[in-house]
C-alpha cells in the first residue's frame, strides 16, 4: 500500500513541475505588462520604466523563471501587483473562501446525486425514473453561470423585491455589511444565506451528473448475484439496497471526485464572479486582467495542484477498496 | 467471422438474405402510399407509426416551407444578397428536395427493414432507433442546425439593428419583438438565431479539431508503446489535470480574443480526453487476431493504424465528441460571458446573457432566453451522445 | 512640459479586485523586520491616541459620535502610500481622510491654506522661490509632530526617478532633487521652480509623508512596503484602524486634529466598504447598511430617486469620455472626415440613453468647471447627418458603387474600426451606438473589443499604433494640458494618440504652460479650444456627471469636482439617527 503511495506521489512531483512551467510560459509571453495599467498620460517613459525595473520585469525570460521556480520551491510566490502584499497573503485570504464554497458544493451534488441515482435504479423504468432522468440531463446540460443567474433572478431579486417572500437570499457577496456586529449564531446564518444561491448553482449541475453515474452503478450492482441471493434469502429491500448493493455501488462513483475536481475549480469561477464570491477564481480573473503575474501563476499553479492532489485521493481511495488495483 | 466484418482487413462476402431480428417491426401498413408521400414527405411513415424518420422528413418539410413562405422577399432576393443567404437558398433546396426523395423511396419499399445486417453499426442504428429520447434529440439537432442555416431567412431583424435607444430599449416579449429586445434596443430573437450559427459552429469544428488529434495521437502512442507512449501519457495527464478554464482564460485573455483563437484554444486543449479513450481501446486491440494477422502481411504500420485500428475505435470516440460538442458550447458560452469570447457586435449567447446580468431585475428576458437555448442545445446533444453510448455499448463489450 | 493628467481613471475604478480576508493588520509575508515595523508603529499609534483621548475632554456639541459607511467598487489598491498611488479613491482617502496635503481648493478652485497656514513666492509675475509655512499644532497619529523635514523628504522623494511617483510630470518645471528644496526652519520650507502656469496646483494632491517613518525606506522598495497597506499612519482627521483586504477600510476620529482646522471629526468612526457587485451596493443602500454608494449605474437612479431616505447627488465631475481618431490612416487623416464623424453621431442622445440624462456633450478636453471653459462653443457640432454627408462630399468621399459606403478617388473604402476595452459595458455602447448611426451616412464601423493591457499597448507603443479609432476615457486636473497629446513634439511618446502636427495648436500648448496671469491665458484658451473643435483629433463625447448616492441621515456632506471626501471631517449624524450603540463602541 504504501509503495503504492509513494509511487503515485513521485509520479505526481513531475506533473506539477510540468504544470508550473507552463503557466509560467503562458503567462509570461503574452503581450502587455503589469505597467500599462498605471500609465496615465503625462507619465514619462522613464516612470513607466522604472516601475517595471521596480517590479523585476527587465530582466530576461528565463532569469525570471528560474528564480521564480526557485522561489516556488521555497515556498515564496512572490508579490502581487495588483493588491500590493505578498502573493502568499492574498492565496491565504481567498483560499477558504474557494475551498468553503467547493467542499460544500461537492458535499450537496454527492449527496443529492447519490440518492437520486438510488431511486432511480431502484425505481427503475418507471415514470419517476424517466422523470428524473430528463430532469438530471436538463440540469446536466446547464451552464452553471446562467442557472446563477436564474436562481439570483428567482430567489434573490424577484422574491425580495416584487412578491415579497418571508425568504429570500443575498445577491451576492459572502457577508453583509454588518457581519462583524453579529453573534455567532447570526454569523453563521449570514454565511448560510450567502452560501445557499452560490453552492445551488454549483452544485446542482454536478448532482445531474452524479445522479446518472450513480444509477448506472446501482443497476448493475443490483444485477449482480449476490443481491439475488441476498433477495432470496428474504432480507428487506432497505437491507438489500443500503447494507449490500449500495456499498459497491458506490466504489466506481468515488472516482469522479478525482474527475470532478476540475470541473469544479472551473466552476468556481464562474460562480465566484457572479456572487462577487472573493476566491481563487474571481482573484486569477482580476488578476489576469490586471496583468498581476506573480498572482496568476501562483493561483493556476495552485488550482493544478489541488487538482493533482485530488486525482491522487481519489486514487488512493480506490486502491483502499479495491484491492486489485494495488498490486497492478 | 462477424467481427472481421466492415473492418477492411478482409473482402466482405455478398450480403445473403437480411437477417431480421425477432423483435423487428411488424410490416405496416401504407396509407394512401404515393400520393399522399407526394404531398407531405413523411405523413405516411408517421401514420405508420415511424415517427422518428416520418417525424423528420414531415417536419423538415413543412418547416421548410413555411420559412420559405414567410421570408418569401428574402428567398426571392438571396442569390445576389450574400454567401449566408446563398448558403440559406441551398438548404432551403436541398433540405425540400432530401425530405421528398426520401420520403417517395421510403414508400415503395415493401418491408420494413431500414438497418439490414447484424454489423456493428447495423445493430447500433437499430438500438439506438429504438431510443425515443435518443431519436429526439438527433431530430432536435437536426432542426437547430437546419435553423442555424437558415437564420438569414428566418431572422425578423438584423441582430445589430439598434432601434429608437429611447422607446425601444428593454421592452418585454411582445408580437414585434417575440423574445423582447435587449439595451440597445435589438431583437432578443434574431440576435438568438445568429447566436445560433456561432455556438454550433465553433462547437463543431473545435471538436473537430481535437477529436482528429486526439485520435490519431492515441492511436499511434498506444500503437507503438514504449517510451514514446510514456511521453504522450504524461503530457497528456499534465493537461488533463490543469483546470481547463483557467488554461483558457489565461490564454485568451492574455492574447486578443478572435473566433480563430477560441475555436483553436478550444479544440487544443480538449483531444487529451480523446487520446486516453482510443489509446485504451488501441491497447487491448493491438494484441488481437486480426492485427496480428495484418502485421504477418507486412502491411506497414501507418496503414495498420489508420486502417485498422482507427477504425475499430471509432465507436467510443464518437460518443465522446458527441458529449464534447455539448460541453464546448456550454465552455464557449462562458467564455463570452466573461468578455473573451467572440466580439460584439457578433451575438454569441454567452455574450447576451452577460448583456442580460445588468438588466436581470428589470428585463429578465435578456438573460434568460439565451441561456434556455444554451440548454435546450446541449440538451439534445447530451441525449444523442447518451442514446448513442447506449447503442454502441454492447459492441464495446466483445 | 508640465502636465497633470490623472490616468484614465474609468478602468481602473472598475476592475474589482477582490479577494476575501481575515484581520490583516499585522504585516504579512516575508521579512520579520517588516512585520515589526508595521507591529511598533500601530502600537505607538494606540499609544498616542489613548494618551489624547485621556487628556481632551470630549466636547459638548451633541453632533459628535456616530459612524458612516461608504460602499463601493473598487479597493484601494496602493493604500495610504501617496509617493506611489495613483487612483482617484486612493488619492481622496490620502487628501481628505488619513493624511494632509499643503493646500486645498474651495468652491472657486482656488487655493485654501490645509498643512501649509500660508505661502509667498519670491515674485508673482515670474516665480521662482515657492515658500510655505506650514501649521505647527499637526501631529502624526503616533506623536510625532509634522515639520518641513516631512516636506523635504516628500519632495525628494517625488522628485526621485526610483520612486517611479506617478504623477512625475507635476515637477516638469520644478528644480528637482535636494537642490530644488530647502528647509529653511522646522515649519518653513522653501521650493525652487521656474516660472509656470498653475505652479500651486500639483500641492493640492501631493500628500506629505512621514519623514520618520518612511525615511529609510530605498525608494524602489516604497511600492512594496506594507505601510501603505498595512499601517499607514498619517497626520490627518482620521486614524487608521484596520484594513481587510477586499473587504474594508475602517478610520477613527483623530483627536489631536489641530483645533484652528475644526479639530476632531464629528465622526467617531469611518468605514470604506468594497462591495464589488452593484446590485448589491444599491440593495445595501436602499435597506440602510451602507449610508453612500460611490457611483451607482445610471439605471439605478431612478431606485435611488423614489427612496425617501436616500439622496441623489450628481455634479459634473473631472473625467471625459472620448473616441481617439488615428490620423495617420488615409480614412482619418482629413479634419472634415473627422467633423463629420462628429456631426454624424448624435452624441446629445447618447448622453440621454447611456447616461440618462446625467451628463453633458463635450467638445474639448477644458471641462465646464475650467475657468477658462468657453461655453460659446457648447452647442457646435450638434447632430447634422445632412452636414455630416456634406463634409464628406466635400472631402471627396462619395459612394461609387452602391454598396452604401464611400470612397474616396483611389477607391479606398470610408472603414474603420474603433476599439475599445473588455469589461467596460458604458464604451461599447458607444462603439456599437457610431456603428449603427455613422452606417446612415455611409461609413462603415467596426467595433473591436481588445483586453485593457493589449489595448494599451496597441495604442501606446509610437512605432505601432494599430488602431484607428478607440474609445477611452480620461480624468483631467484642475490643470488642462493637453501637450503630451496634441504636441508635435511628443509624437513619438506614448500619447500622442491622434497624430496631431498642427503649428497653431503646438504654439497655443508651450504658451499655455507658461503664463502664470489668468487674464493674460484667458483670450489662449478660448482660441485653443476652437482649434480644437476644428482640427477634431477626437470626437469629444461627453462629461459624464458623477452620480453618488448619499444616505440624508448623514448631513453636511459636500461633494462636487474636488472629490466626493473633501469634508468628511465635516459630516455629522443627528444622535436619534446613527447606527445602534453596538456600532459605535468596539473595535
Amino acid at each position: 500500500m504504501t509503495t503504492y503511495l509513494l509511487r503515485r506521489l513521485l509520479g505526481a512531483i513531475p506533473l506539477v513541475l510540468g504544470i508550473a512551467t507552463i503557466v509560467f510560459f503562458v503567462v509570461n509571453l503574452a503581450p502587455g505588462d503589469p505597467t500599462q495599467l498605471l500609465i496615465a498620460p503625462g507619465m514619462r517613459p522613464e516612470v513607466v520604466e522604472q516601475m517595471r525595473a521596480n517590479f523585476g520585469l527587465d530582466q530576461p525570460v528565463h532569469i525570471r523563471y528560474l528564480k521564480w521556480l526557485g522561489a516556488l520551491v521555497q515556498g515564496d510566490f512572490g508579490y502581487s501587483f495588483s493588491h500590493s502584499r505578498p502573493v502568499a497573503s492574498v492565496i491565504a485570504s481567498v483560499l477558504p473562501n474557494t475551498l468553503l464554497l467547493s467542499a460544500a458544493a461537492l458535499g450537496v451534488a454527492f449527496l443529492v446525486g447519490i440518492l437520486l441515482g438510488i431511486v432511480q435504479a431502484v425505481r427503475q423504468y418507471s415514470l419517476l425514473d424517466s422523470a428524473l432522468s430528463v430532469v438530471a440531463l436538463f440540469f446536466y446540460s446547464m451552464p452553471s453561470f446562467w442557472l446563477a443567474l436564474m436562481l439570483i433572478l428567482v430567489f434573490a431579486l424577484y422574491a425580495r423585491n416584487y412578491w415579497d417572500w418571508p425568504i429570500w437570499f443575498p445577491a451576492s457577496g459572502p457577508s453583509s455589511v454588518d457581519y462583524d456586529f453579529l453573534s455567532l449564531t447570526g454569523k453563521v446564518r449570514d454565511r448560510a444565506y450567502h452560501m445557499a444561491l452560490p453552492v445551488a448553482s454549483l452544485s446542482l449541475v454536478l448532482a445531474a451528473g452524479i445522479a446518472r453515474y450513480m444509477r448506472g452503478s446501482m443497476l448493475e450492482v443490483v444485477r449482480q448475484d449476490y443481491v439475488r441471493t441476498a433477495r432470496a434469502k428474504g432480507l428487506s429491500e432497505g437491507a438489500v439496497v443500503f447494507k449490500h448493493a449500495l456499498r459497491n455501488a458506490l466504489i466506481p462513483v468515488i472516482t469522479l471526485l478525482g474527475l470532478y475536481l476540475p470541473v469544479l475549480f472551473s466552476g468556481t469561477v464562474f460562480i465566484e464572479t457572479v456572487f462577487a464570491w472573493p476566491g481563487m477564481g474571481k482573484t486569477i480573473v482580476d488578476a489576469i486582467g490586471t496583468r498581476d503575474y506573480p498572482l496568476v501563476m501562483a493561483v493556476s499553479f495552485i488550482f493544478a495542484a489541488m487538482v493533482v492532489v485530488g486525482n491522487l485521493v481519489a486514487d488512493v481511495l480506490y486502491a483502499v477498496v479495491d484491492p486489485r488495483i494495488r498490486y497492478e | 467471422m462477424s467481427e472481421l466484418e466492415g473492418q477492411g482487413a478482409l473482402p466482405l462476402p455478398a450480403e445473403g438474405p437480411p437477417v431480421v431480428p425477432a423483435a423487428a417491426v411488424p410490416p405496416r401498413r401504407q396509407r394512401g402510399g404515393p400520393v399522399l408521400s407526394a404531398l407531405l414527405p413523411g405523413l405516411p411513415q408517421v401514420l405508420a407509426g415511424r415517427w422518428g424518420a416520418g417525424g423528420t422528413a414531415l417536419g423538415v418539410w413543412a418547416g421548410l416551407l413555411w420559412t420559405a413562405a414567410e421570408g418569401w422577399e428574402r428567398v426571392v432576393r438571396s442569390p445576389w444578397a450574400g454567401t449566408d443567404d446563398r448558403v440559406a437558398l441551398a438548404t432551403l433546396v436541398v433540405g425540400l428536395l432530401g425530405a421528398w426523395l426520401w420520403s417517395m423511396e421510403d414508400v415503395r419499399r415493401p418491408v420494413d427493414v431500414t438497418f439490414v445486417g447484424i454489423g456493428q453499426w447495423a445493430l447500433a442504428a437499430r438500438a439506438f432507433s429504438r431510443n425515443r429520447l435518443a431519436v429526439a434529440g438527433a431530430m432536435a439537432i437536426l432542426a437547430f442546425y437546419l435553423v442555424a442555416l437558415l437564420t438569414p431567412f428566418l431572422a425578423p431583424y438584423d441582430p445589430a439593428a439598434q432601434g429608437d435607444l429611447i422607446t425601444e430599449r428593454l421592452v418585454g416579449p411582445l408580437a414585434a419583438h417575440p423574445l423582447g429586445t435587449d439595451h440597445f434596443a435589438r431583437d432578443v430573437l434574431s440576435r438568438l438565431l445568429y447566436g445560433a450559427r456561432v455556438s454550433l459552429s465553433i462547437g463543431f469544428i473545435a471538436v473537430g479539431i481535437s477529436v482528429t488529434i486526439g485520435t490519431l495521437l492515441g492511436a499511434v502512442s498506444g500503437f507503438l508503446g514504449g517510451a514514446w507512449d510514456s511521453v504522450v501519457m504524461r503530457f497528456v495527464d499534465m493537461v488533463i489535470s490543469f483546470p481547463r478554464l483557467v488554461l483558457l482564460i489565461t490564454i485568451i485573455a492574455l492574447f486578443e480574443p478572435s473566433i480563430f483563437l477560441i475555436i483553436t484554444v478550444l479544440g487544443l486543449t480538449q483531444w487529451p480526453g480523446t487520446t486516453r479513450i482510443v489509446r485504451g481501446e488501441v491497447l487491448s486491440l493491438r494484441e488481437r487476431e486480426f492485427i496480428q494477422a495484418a502485421r504477418a502481411m507486412g502491411f506497414s504500420r501507418g496503414r495498420i493504424v489508420l486502417r485498422h485500428l482507427v477504425p475499430n475505435t471509432l465507436a467510443p470516440v464518437i460518443v465522446a465528441a458527441t458529449l464534447g460538442i455539448g460541453n464546448t458550447i456550454v465552455l464557449e458560452a462562458g467564455l463570452s460571458f466573461l468578455g473573451l469570447g467572440v466580439q460584439p457586435p457578433t451575438a454569441s449567447w454567452g455574450t447576451m446573457v452577460a448583456d442580460g446580468r445588468n438588466h436581470l431585475i428589470d428585463a429578465w428576458w435578456v438573460a434568460t432566453f439565451p441561456g434556455l437555448a444554451i440548454v435546450l442545445t446541449v440538451l439534445s446533444f447530451n441525449l444523442v451522445g447518451d442514446g448513442l453510448r447506449d447503442a454502441l455499448d454492447p459492441r464495446l463489450r466483445t | 512640459m508640465n502636465s497633470s493628467f490623472r490616468r484614465a481613471a474609468a478602468p481602473l475604478l472598475v476592475i474589482p479586485l477582490v479577494a476575501c480576508g481575515g484581520e490583516d493588520r499585522e504585516a504579512g509575508g516575508a521579512g520579520s523586520d517588516v512585520a515589526d515595523f508595521c507591529r511598533t508603529a500601530l502600537a505607538r499609534v494606540d499609544s498616542f491616541m489613548s494618551t489624547r483621548e485621556g487628556e481632551t475632554t470630549a466636547p459638548e456639541d451633541e453632533r459628535y459620535g456616530g459612524t458612516v459607511v461608504v460602499g463601493s467598487i473598487g479597493e484601494i489598491a496602493d493604500g495610504m502610500n501617496g509617493l506611489v498611488s495613483s487612483d482617484y479613491t486612493a488619492s481622496q482617502h490620502q487628501s481628505f481622510v488619513n493624511l494632509m496635503t499643503l493646500i486645498g481648493y474651495d468652491e472657486d478652485y482656488l487655493p485654501i491654506p490645509y498643512l501649509a497656514e500660508s505661502w509667498e513666492v519670491d515674485d508673482p509675475d515670474r516665480p521662482t522661490v515657492l515658500t510655505f509655512h506650514l501649521r505647527d499644532d499637526v501631529y502624526w497619529h503616533d506623536g510625532e509632530k509634522t515639520d518641513a523635514y516631512d516636506v523635504a523628504f516628500t519632495w525628494e522623494r517625488v522628485t526621485d526617478p526610483e520612486t517611479a511617483f506617478p504623477n512625475a510630470a507635476f515637477w516638469d518645471f520644478y528644480v528637482k532633487g535636494p537642490e530644488g528644496v530647502e528647509v529653511v526652519d522646522s515649519f518653513t520650507v522653501s521650493i525652487r521652480l521656474e516660472p509656470h502656469a498653475e505652479y500651486l496646483d500639483a500641492w493640492r494632491t501631493t500628500t506629505i509623508m512621514p519623514e520618520h517613518l518612511l525615511g529609510d525606506v530605498p525608494p524602489s522598495e516604497l511600492k512594496q512596503h506594507p505601510y501603505g497597506t498595512q499601517c499607514p499612519v498619517g497626520n490627518g482627521p482620521f486614524v487608521f484602524v484596520s484594513h481587510r483586504p477586499q473587504e474594508s477600510w475602517t478610520f477613527r476620529a483623530n483627536p489631536a486634529f489641530p483645533e484652528g482646522l475644526g479639530g476632531r471629526p464629528y465622526l467617531d468612526r469611518y468605514v470604506y466598504r468594497i462591495i464589488p457587485e452593484q446590485t448589491t451596493l444599491l440593495a445595501d443602500l436602499l435597506t440602510e447598511s451602507i449610508d453612500v454608494y460611490i457611483v451607482p449605474r445610471p439605471d439605478q437612479v431612478e431606485q435611488i430617486e423614489r427612496s425617501p431616505d436616500v439622496e441623489l447627488r450628481h455634479f459634473l465631475f473631472r473625467n471625459y469620455v472620448f473616441v481617439g481618431w488615428n490620423q495617420r490612416k488615409p480614412q482619418l487623416a482629413d479634419a472634415r472626415v473627422r467633423r463629420a464623424i462628429t456631426v454624424g453621431t448624435n452624441r446629445q442622445q447618447i448622453v440621454e440613453a447611456l447616461l440618462q440624462g446625467h451628463g453633458r456633450v463635450a467638445n474639448s478636453g477644458v471641462p465646464p468647471f475650467h475657468w477658462a471653459f468657453n461655453e460659446t462653443l457648447v452647442d457646435s457640432l450638434a447632430y447634422d447627418p445632412d452636414e455630416a454627408r456634406r463634409l464628406l462630399d466635400d472631402a471627396g468621399w462619395i459612394d461609387r458603387n452602391g454598396d452604401g459606403v464611400r470612397e474616396n478617388a483611389d477607391g479606398l473604402p470610408l472603414e474603420f474600426s474603433i476599439k475599445y476595452n473588455t469589461g467596460n459595458q458604458q464604451r461599447q455602447d458607444i462603439a456599437e451606438i457610431m456603428q449603427a448611426q455613422l452606417a446612415q451616412v455611409g461609413m462603415r464601423v467596426q467595433p473591436q473589443v481588445v483586453e485593457w493591457s493589449t489595448l494599451l499597448d496597441q495604442i501606446n507603443t509610437p512605432s505601432r499604433r494599430d488602431f484607428d479609432g478607440v474609445v477611452m476615457g480620461w480624468v483631467t486636473e484642475f490643470k488642462v494640458d493637453d501637450a503630451d497629446l496634441f504636441h508635435s513634439d511628443r509624437l513619438d511618446a506614448p500619447y500622442q494618440w491622434a497624430g496631431t502636427e498642427n503649428p497653431r495648436i503646438d504654439r497655443l500648448l508651450d504658451t499655455l504652460q507658461l503664463v502664470v496671469d489668468r487674464d493674460k491665458a484667458l483670450p489662449l484658451w478660448r482660441e485653443y479650444q476652437r482649434l480644437i473643435m476644428e482640427e477634431q483629433p477626437y470626437t469629444y463625447f461627453f462629461f459624464p456627471e458623477r452620480l453618488d448616492a448619499v444616505n440624508k441621515r448623514v448631513r453636511d456632506v459636500q461633494m462636487d469636482v474636488r472629490g466626493e471626501w473633501i469634508n468628511i471631517k465635516d459630516w455629522w449624524i443627528p444622535a436619534e439617527e446613527r447606527r445602534g450603540s453596538r456600532r459605535a463602541s468596539g473595535r
